[in-house]
């Protein structure tokens, strides 16, 4: 086992030192392990020091206290070209060179490998192509680094690490800016990296969705101390929570795996609709800002006095006001899904509504009444 | 070892041809007309060739477009390790202010020279030597000055402008030297300020040559550290680079280069910056196994050019060489602002 654990901080405290002031710390007290074959997540706030860990583990920074041990070894022992051959780094940082190819970009990360005067050997050449073609950028070989999109721009980064040829990564935000589709493609290189090739990878990252559901390991990082574990124990702990302690209204939603705002609903909506239907009804619901009720198609207990008439606020001002003062000002609203649209019952009056949209429009209405 | 392979690509050669006919044109070039039979004749069968011609030839001719052929390799390669490192496309020797820095260090070895250095004729191969020594030093202490405020900065657009004001305050300084010197060291000093690709010896290219050599030698030796840098200073670190080794080397390189040229020619202004963005994008190459000696030799192809056209042909007079490097040079400065829209792209 012991030698599985490829990177182990023990009590370490990082932060930034100066010649001239005192050093700056930044996070103190932080125990964590990646071992091989895992995908660890950092996670944290902005400004919470996740940038200052991964410079510290890159070797870039020694840690001000404790040990940082890489393969069970002392970081501080290490050379840097002994580390480069350990462990690769992919930073937020844009490369700046005009006339670069993909195929010498990821020449670079052999690096630690060639003369001194850079010549690629047949070999070199191999595992540059290897790794071009484990990121899927086969047939980019020649285009100018400069002039292809941003999400193959990183999936050429990630390749000039594979080149290193190292069984850790690091990346820094590997999937910030990216769209969904190209979030997605990174990702899963990475995973397909670490079950297929046993690396260990750790990646920062806001994107707590994709960590929970693709990482083997979470670090988070709190305000006031730094946990870590898989992430469903870390969920269930809570942890989450203490994210952004600053935002009361900020809950971890531990089914859907994300946050979500956390609102006082402005009224409950007593909805009937069919079982495909209602769950997607009731998100919409949920984001005008109504808690949702499940009831029967049948029940609709106020009488339909007039159908299809539209909503003008003085007409229901009176209707409105009685509502009791405290609680949930609209009181209970019916939604019950009929033949061709939807039925809003309210005490006092029925509207039909011919499409969802229609429903959206009118609840946004009766939200905006003076009476609520 | 180094390998020449990139000689037998056809760009090279091509290149390599061109430099050859700017050189013989460089030669017949000049207030008494020289035809192309005759300079054949006088370099390869001196005995056979008219005796005036050939002294003309080989005492002003030659060393001049040997010297242009250094001064534009050598500032052009400096240029080019100075864009890498500082990760600015419009970085050069004398941009940053590191030709200022050795025209400082040559001022102060002159003017005291009345002085400190009262045995030493300035003209002598020791006072070439003391001239070079001193240009190396400014040079390499600005170069240090540069590089530290660069650290403390990362702003690309700071550091530019604060080369061009520390430039300006060397400058400052200089002339107060000036004011303060005896007569017959400000009289050396102003001839050397005066300085250009013609007013070099046949002595001083015997350090001119060796110099340029020897800074060029270091440009080949850094450039894997180079190609690094193009990712930046972290990811050169990452990826096992020496770092105090790369910058030491490119300190050295650079130095030597700017320093020995600025000793010899006064300052050159614009080479330093335009060659290297010529050469990326005649050889489509950011890396510099191709790049640096494919920027060494479109240098000296440009810089011979440069001296062509500053003897305007049938006209006495040469116009000074920093003017038309300027002249031709500030446009093409601005058509590389305008091509990376930002500063940005090396």
């Amino acid at each position: 086992m012991a030698e599985d654990i490829f990177i182990a901080c023990k009590d370490v405290s990082i932060g930034y030192r100066d010649r001239t002031a005192p050093a700056v710390e930044v996070k103190a007290n932080i125990h964590l392990r990646a071992l091989k074959g895992e995908m660890v997540a950092l996670i944290g706030g902005n400004g919470v020091g996740k940038s200052t860990l991964l410079k510290t583990l890159a070797g870039f920074q020694p840690p001000l206290s404790g040990q940082l041990l890489i393969h069970n070894r002392p970081a501080t022992e290490f050379t840097a070209a002994e580390l480069a051959r350990e462990m690769s780094f992919v930073s937020t940082e844009v490369v700046r060179a005009a006339r670069l190819t993909v195929r010498e970009l990821v020449g670079l990360g052999r690096y630690p490998y060639t003369d001194w005067f850079g010549q690629l050997t047949e070999k070199d050449r191999e595992i540059i192509g290897k790794a071009i073609h484990d990121v899927g950028l086969s047939g980019y070989e020649e285009r100018l680094v400069s002039r292809i999109s941003d999400g193959e721009r990183q999936r050429a980064m990630i390749a000039r690490a594979l080149a290193q040829d190292t069984q850790i990564l690091v990346l820094d935000e590997p999937t910030a800016f990216l769209d969904i589709s190209n979030k997605y493609e990174i990702v899963s290189i990475l995973h397909r990296l670490v079950n297929q090739q046993g690396k260990c990878i750790i990646f920062s990252t806001h994107d707590l969705h994709t960590a929970l559901s693709m990482a083997d390991r979470i670090w988070l990082m709190l305000e006031g101390e730094v946990v870590e574990g898989i992430p469903e124990e870390i969920a269930a702990q809570g942890y989450f929570d203490a994210l952004f302690p600053k935002n009361q209204q900020l809950k971890f939603d531990l089914e859907k795996g994300d946050f979500s705002l956390n609102r006082e609903p402005i009224g409950t909506v007593a909805l009937s609709a069919n079982g495909s239907d209602w769950a997607m009804v009731a998100r919409v619901m949920e984001r005008l800002g109504f808690a949702t009720k499940r009831v029967k198609p049948v029940q609709v207990p106020h009488p339909i006095n007039e159908i299809l008439k539209p909503i003008s606020p003085s007409e229901n001002k009176i209707l409105l006001g009685g509502s009791s003062g405290k609680g949930n000002p609209l009181g209970e609203i019916y939604v019950t899904q009929i033949k061709n649209g939807w039925l809003i019952s309210y005490p006092g009056f029925s509207l039909e509504a011919e499409s969802l949209e229609a429903l959206c429009r009118i609840l946004k209405q009766l939200m905006l009444l003076p009476g609520s | 070892m180094v390998h020449f392979r990139f000689l037998r690509e056809a760009e090279f050669f091509l290149l390599v041809v061109v430099l050859c006919i700017f050189f013989l044109f460089d030669l017949l070039a000049g207030s008494v007309p020289v035809t192309l039979s005759q300079s054949l004749t006088a370099l390869f069968h001196p005995s056979a060739a008219d005796p005036q011609l050939a002294a003309i030839l080989f005492q002003f001719r030659l060393p001049k477009a040997v010297t242009a052929v250094m001064a534009g390799a050598a500032l052009s390669v400096a240029g080019l390790q100075m864009q890498t490192i500082f990760r600015n496309p419009v970085a050069g020797p004398d941009i940053l202010g590191i030709s200022s820095g050795s025209s400082l260090g040559v001022a102060l070895f002159v003017l005291s020279a009345g002085w400190i250095f009262k045995g030493i004729p300035l003209f002598s191969m020791a006072g070439s030597w003391g001239i070079v020594l001193a240009a190396w030093l400014g040079a390499g202490l600005m170069m240090a000055l540069v590089v530290l405020l660069a650290a403390r900065l990362r702003d690309l657009m700071t550091v530019l402008i604060l080369g061009i004001l520390i430039s300006s305050a060397i400058l400052a300084v200089v002339s107060v030297l000036q004011y303060f010197s005896s007569e017959s060291s400000l009289k050396s000093f102003i001839v050397w300020t005066m300085g250009s690709l013609g007013s070099t010896t046949r002595d001083q290219l015997w350090v001119l040559v060796p110099a340029v050599m020897t800074g060029l030698f270091l440009a080949f030796l850094s450039s894997k550290f180079l190609d690094a840098f193009l990712l930046g200073e972290n990811y050169a670190k990452s990826m096992g680079m020496n770092l105090r080794m790369a910058y030491w080397l490119t300190f050295a390189s650079t130095s030597i280069l700017a320093g020995s040229v600025t000793a010899f020619c006064g300052p050159i202004g614009f080479v330093g910056i335009i060659v290297p963005h010529l050469a990326r994008k005649y050889f489509h190459s950011s890396l510099h196994s191709r790049l640096i000696p494919g920027t060494l030799l479109l240098g000296a192809v440009v810089m011979l050019a440069g001296d062509l056209i500053s003897q305007i042909p049938g006209y006495e007079v040469t116009l000074p060489i920093n003017s038309v490097t300027s002249l031709l040079g500030i446009p093409l400065v601005v058509w590389i602002i305008f091509q990376n829209k930002k500063i940005g792209a090396i």
